[in-house]
């Protein structure tokens, strides 16, 4: 139960670290105010100081974390070399590839489970974000109830919607397995079986992302201007026609941006492989969880650093070249 | 230009930054500094007194009664004549679910109003998590101060060097056989069991039976439609454990650290479980621990095998339905089967702050002393750590606790070395195939070898 005690104490926790944040600052930039503006008298001072506080904050919580993990992944860390760890240069990236990075399954197999996991559920967060974005796209009666009940999923905390979902996956007490004997059907062995499981994930998950694809799409598709679909319409283009030659081409600044987000987000997707795959199936396992269990379950803190960054490449390479075949980038550098 | 048009005439203030232009009405921009001044001051006073506020003190109306205190507070924990504000932290793995955790802090409430100088912070993580961020946590050189959690930790904890021996801090000889590892203790008991037991449901089954053969016919007789003879936990190994005492087998050799999995006793008892599903089919198809405890609990189980941790809750739903025995005798080996014993307890990380020492330790026999064992005992229905406190009348007069503690000389001390990490693992995976009919036992046994052997690698 939340107390006045427990209320004053996270006061009290998150009071302090922003008052030593607003202390740090404030000393930061009278001294930077000092240098720059009084003695340099420098034409940049102010952007200078304004960017400051964000780049020591990024520093900390972002640069400095990535140096460590770096150290981390040239050293054998794990728990029975906890404090005395020793450097063994690039030795765990040759591992990664070589070995188990689970119980039994190597580095490629698990890549490939992880594309299959990615290319299954953008293709139909992008397909059924789509159908639904259209239908929403004309007019008709309750239309904002009919957005709203859909973007729902988007809006439950996705570990709870997940952990949900997976009490629905129960063999038992599931309410897809009640439906499917209702229907005279077998059960489905959902947290167990190597297959279903994996396509109980899929199903969480693409109960979850097609919403965010929803609502994209649905902006993007009220941008273009109606005049397209008349000339269209007069020329006796049929619906097909007009949503292959109108409506695809120009959403296509729109599905590209988010398209790449949800390639990301999927591929790096933690909460849903993690909490479905309750009984730690390896075929259920894809990257990220795989990095997880290395870390934190199987202890070997050297070797996962060194994962993370193959992984951390891979994402890299993705995205550089997603945006030079898109040239999303171009008009940032004209 | 604008700059002197602005200070000559009372027009508005025009700002012109790059491509923008701010304009600003002289009242409105009065407002605005006015506005983002006091927003400012608000936000700082807030803080600022936020972060004043003194740490929350107990107040003198929620110190326990008799009725509601584990006990009262014994001389020896009392504050030394030095009263600084000691804050512990204490890490537990006691969940809410079933009182664990209100009994924690109820002993730290109570400690507290012994020695007001003395405030807990009772953080409760599930089991693996506790384990997982106390490790993390002692990576980053911010431990908490005390954790309360179970003897199988031991082996990680000590091997990365993040725990202290106990030996020298506490008379271990009040205690019963604690987490011993290279020569010394490790860790000091609160409560000693943490052992599957057979429960079962008196309306269902009268009488506990005695070896598998009857087992499996009184489940029989009672498996029809949605009521299953037997559940428990299929998806765990600590559920196989006992099995495989029964019929003769271990998880590691002599010396303790290798793995033995690959074993006729191990595909003995992997066939075992295999048969009570599919041959006897006297188990539900599926049926992992929240299942088995839900059948269970409607009336829909005759037996099931469960921990201590679950005797409270059980007796409550199911009142004097309830019986409890040891697990039945192997009928093909004559062998009782033997569940692993641990319990819970506390350990003391190596990096507790020196000034805070003294207060852990009076924390902890405080928490072990005869009343609050006892109060335990009632409480939580767990055998406790303490020896002086198995021969209470709580125990000797409650059937329960006596099903519990008959279990109790049946099990097996739990491994606690690291390796056993590596046997929980490669166990799992190979016990849920067999129990999925996708694979033999045969190739499980060999599968399970395999991967200890190559987990055992990956540890160095």
């Amino acid at each position: 139960m939340i107390t006045m005690d427990v209320i004053l104490k996270s006061l009290n926790e998150v009071g302090t670290t922003v008052l030593y944040v607003l202390i740090g600052t404030a000393v930061i930039e009278s001294i930077m105010y000092v240098v720059l503006v009084r003695l340099l008298k420098w034409r940049y001072a102010m952007p200078v100081m304004l960017l400051t506080p964000a780049i020591i904050g990024l520093g900390a919580l972002v640069v400095y974390p990535l140096i460590w993990e770096a150290n981390l992944s040239l050293t054998n860390m794990s728990l029975r070399r906890f404090r005395n760890y020793e450097y063994v240069g690039f030795e765990n990236y040759v591992r990664v590839f070589t070995e188990p990075v689970l119980k039994t399954i190597k580095f490629f197999p698990l890549f490939g489970q992880t594309l299959l996991w990615t290319v299954i559920n953008v293709v139909f967060h992008v397909v059924g974000g789509m159908i639904l974005a259209l239908l929403l796209n004309r007019k008709m009666r309750g239309r904002g109830l009919y957005r709203m009940v859909l973007i729902m999923p988007w809006a439950i905390p996705q570990v709870i919607a997940v952990l949900a979902w997976r009490s629905e996956f129960h063999y038992e007490f599931g309410f897809i397995n009640i439906i499917l004997k209702n229907l005279g059907m077998q059960p489905v062995s959902w947290l167990l079986d190597p297959t279903a499981n994996f396509a109980a994930m899929c199903i969480t998950n693409i109960w979850l992302g097609i919403p965010f694809m929803m609502v994209i799409l649905l902006g993007g598709l009220q941008s273009i201007a109606g005049e397209y679909y008349e000339a269209a319409e007069m020329d006796g283009a049929s619906g097909w026609q007009r949503f292959w030659k109108i409506t695809v081409p120009l959403m296509q600044p729109v599905l590209a941006p988010s398209i790449i987000l949800g390639t990301v987000w999927t591929f790096n997707n933690f909460n849903v492989p993690f909490f479905i795959n309750q009984n730690e199936l390896e075929t259920s396992d894809i990257l990220v969880t795989g990095l997880f269990r290395a870390a934190f379950q199987y202890n070997r803190y050297g070797f996962s650093a060194a994962f993370a960054f193959v992984i951390f490449a891979i994402l890299v390479i993705y995205s550089i070249f997603y945006l030079r075949a898109t040239g999303t980038l171009k008009g940032i550098r004209d | 230009m604008m700059e002197v048009l602005n200070k000559r005439y009372s027009l508005p203030k025009v700002y012109f930054r790059k491509n923008t232009y701010l304009i600003l009405f002289p009242e409105e921009e009065k407002m605005s500094k006015k506005l983002l001044t006091l927003l400012s001051v608000l936000m700082i006073a807030v803080f600022v007194l936020a972060a004043c506020t003194p740490a929350a003190t107990p107040a003198p109306e929620e110190q326990p009664t008799a009725e509601d205190a584990p006990t009262q507070v014994p001389a020896e924990p009392t504050a030394e004549p030095v009263m600084e504000e000691v804050t512990i932290q204490l890490w537990t793995k006691e969940g809410e679910t079933d009182g664990g955790l209100q009994y924690v802090q109820s002993l730290t409430d109570a400690f507290t109003a012994a020695n007001p100088n003395v405030t807990f912070e009772v953080i409760n993580k599930e089991v693996e998590t506790l384990r997982e961020d106390f490790q993390t946590a002692s990576l980053a050189g911010n431990p908490p101060d005390l954790l309360w959690t179970v003897s199988d930790h031991a082996g990680p904890f000590t091997t990365a060097d993040l725990i202290m021996p106990v030996d020298d801090l506490f008379d271990m000889s009040k205690y019963v056989e604690s987490v011993q590892l290279n020569g010394q203790t490790w860790a000091v008991p609160i409560s000693s069991g943490n052992h599957l037991m057979l429960l079962y449901n008196k309306d269902l089954v009268p009488t506990a039976p005695a070896d598998t053969d009857e087992m499996i016919a009184v489940a029989k007789s009672i498996t029809s439609g949605d009521t299953y003879g037997l559940v428990f936990n299929q998806t765990e190994p600590f559920w196989l454990a006992p099995w495989l005492g029964g019929f003769g087998g271990a998880v590691f050799a002599e010396d303790g650290v290798t793995p033995t999995l690959n074993t006729p006793e191990m595909v003995a008892t992997l066939q075992f479980l295999y048969d009570l599903k599919y041959t006897d089919a006297i188990m539900p198809a599926e049926s992992d621990y929240n299942g088995a405890d839900t059948l269970f609990k409607e009336g829909k189980a005759g037996m099931l095998i469960n921990g201590d941790w679950s005797l409270a809750d059980y007796k409550t739903v199911l009142g004097d339905k309830l019986g409890v025995a040891p697990l039945p005798k192997v009928t093909a080996t004559g062998l009782m089967p033997a569940p692993y014993t641990s319990g819970t307890y506390f350990m003391i990380p190596k990096e507790v702050a020196p000034e805070k020492m003294d207060y852990i330790k009076a924390f902890v026999e405080f928490a072990t002393n005869l009343e609050n064992q006892t109060t335990m005992v009632t409480t939580l229905s767990r055998l406790p750590g303490l020896v002086e406190a198995l021969s209470i009348p709580e125990i000797s007069d409650d059937p329960i606790l006596q099903g519990s503690a008959a279990q109790m000389s049946f099990g097996t001390p739990m491994p606690t070395v690291l390796e056993m990490r590596c046997n929980w693992d490669a166990m799992k995976p190979e016990q849920i195939k067999v129990l999925a009919d996708q694979e033999t036992p045969e190739d499980a046994a060999a599968a399970m070898q395999a991967a200890a052997d190559a987990c055992i690698v990956s540890l160095e």
